[in-house]
């Protein structure tokens, strides 16, 4: 090969290396546009999945009429100190904690000693295998408050609390459940028909927008009470508590 | 067998190294996305649980956040700007560290919520941030890995590169 033939050749392979290097740097800009584009369509279609649940819950809201503390709520009680409490019905704590402390409640209830707003709100809902046990229970509970049997109803959910990673109580069991306690037609009509369970969802919401995070949440007289590291208080933890806001 | 060979044998590897990379990244966000993704509520409620935003924006980037993992997981799956897809990766699991130091630093008991929807920790179940961060810290290795050796096999980018 002559001299000139080799530059020839070597100055053609410049221009490919050239071409080569301009194609990748095409494909690398239009790919990465591509990735920003399906990034930015995920967020929105997020986003307007977001807006549509919360649309679609506003639309099917029915909140109880019996409902206290912007419709939040059910008050057991007349006592002058208030005791709100946030209760999962599929969290296993707050059966510890009804089981550990609900006497002692149910006493101060009785003694005029406290109001008790009880708040069932939903955050176990992917525990029960999809079928939203935690929702479906606490608007059974709304149901219950309605037709006047909020603490029979409660306290026989909490009696048969079926376990996390479970499917739950049945609708049909719901409804049984609540004709053990005296309950009729409405509420049975109400469970099957999933009337409260919008309101649930919107329960839960307040309840986080309120800062909270777990269940059982007890909160005497605007204070949180819990037990040393954030674990369940006892009850004569609660019981103080309840005496000191009593003043 | 010649020096050569020796060489050229050793970068072949990197291509494969990057690969699995790649595909382990889009499992981790293919999976934690997919948890999420079924409980919009539960994982805006995570997101407050840090207490960096107020609630309304926590519960938007509570919504988009699993679906942002989703698509990134699925961009890796594809190998689709396998660089820039992993620095995206990489920036994202700095915040993620960011956000559970920040929770550690303040002594807040919260799930990560990086696997699941998260939340406070109840009953005497304690955090354990620093195991978090580990693994986070293990995720931005991979990403690392193919932010230095973007090639991979079985490539959206590959076919591009042969085909343009």
């Amino acid at each position: 090969m002559s001299k000139s033939a080799r530059d020839r050749a070597s100055a053609k392979r410049i221009v490919e290396q050239q071409k080569a290097a301009a194609r990748r740097r095409r494909v690398t800009i239009w790919t990465s546009a591509a990735v920003v584009a399906v990034l930015a369509i995920a967020g929105l279609i997020g986003w307007g999945v977001l807006a549509g649940q919360q649309h679609d819950n506003a639309g099917k809201l029915t909140t109880p009429s019996v409902a206290v503390d912007e419709g939040t709520a059910f008050a057991v009680g007349t006592g002058p100190v208030v005791v709100d409490l946030y209760e999962d019905f599929l969290c296993p704590i707050c059966h510890e904690f009804e089981t550990q402390t609900g006497p002692a409640i149910k006493q101060l209830i009785s003694a005029n000693k406290v109001t008790v707003r009880y708040h069932p709100v939903s955050i176990l809902d992917d525990k029960s295998n999809g079928t939203k046990y935690s929702t479906r229970s606490a608007g059974a509970a709304a149901a219950a408050a309605i037709d006047g049997k909020f603490t029979e109803y409660h306290d026989v959910l909490y009696a048969n609390q079926p376990a996390e990673n479970s499917d739950g109580l049945s609708d049909a069991k719901l409804i049984e459940l609540g004709k053990s306690v005296g309950l009729g037609d409405t509420f049975a009509t109400a469970v099957q028909e999933d009337t409260y369970d919008a309101w649930a969802a919107k329960a839960t919401d307040t309840f986080a927008a309120r800062g909270f995070t777990g269940t059982p949440t007890i909160v005497v007289a605007g204070k949180t009470v819990e037990g040393p590291n954030q674990t369940l208080p006892t009850t004569e933890l609660f019981t103080q508590a309840v005496t000191q806001a009593a003043g | 067998m010649g020096v050569t060979t020796d060489v050229s044998r050793r970068t072949d590897v990197w291509p494969w190294v990057s690969t699995v990379a790649r595909l382990g990244l889009a499992a981790v966000f293919g999976i934690a996305g997919g948890l999420k993704v079924t409980d919009l509520a539960a994982s805006g409620r995570a997101v407050y649980a840090y207490r960096l935003m107020p609630y309304d924006t926590a519960k938007v980037v509570g919504a988009v956040q699993p679906f942002l993992e989703i698509a990134l997981a699925l961009l890796l799956l594809i190998g689709l700007a396998v660089r820039f897809s992993a620095g995206i990766a990489a920036v994202v699991l700095m915040i993620f560290i960011a956000g559970i130091v920040s929770a550690w630093a303040r002594g807040l008991q919260i799930d990560c919520g990086c696997f699941s929807k998260g939340g406070d920790l109840t009953g005497g179940r304690t955090a354990r941030y620093g195991l978090e961060i580990l693994r986070d810290v293990g995720f931005l290795l991979l990403a690392g890995i193919l932010l230095v050796k973007p090639r991979t096999r079985f490539s959206i980018d590959g076919l591009l590169t042969r085909w343009i």
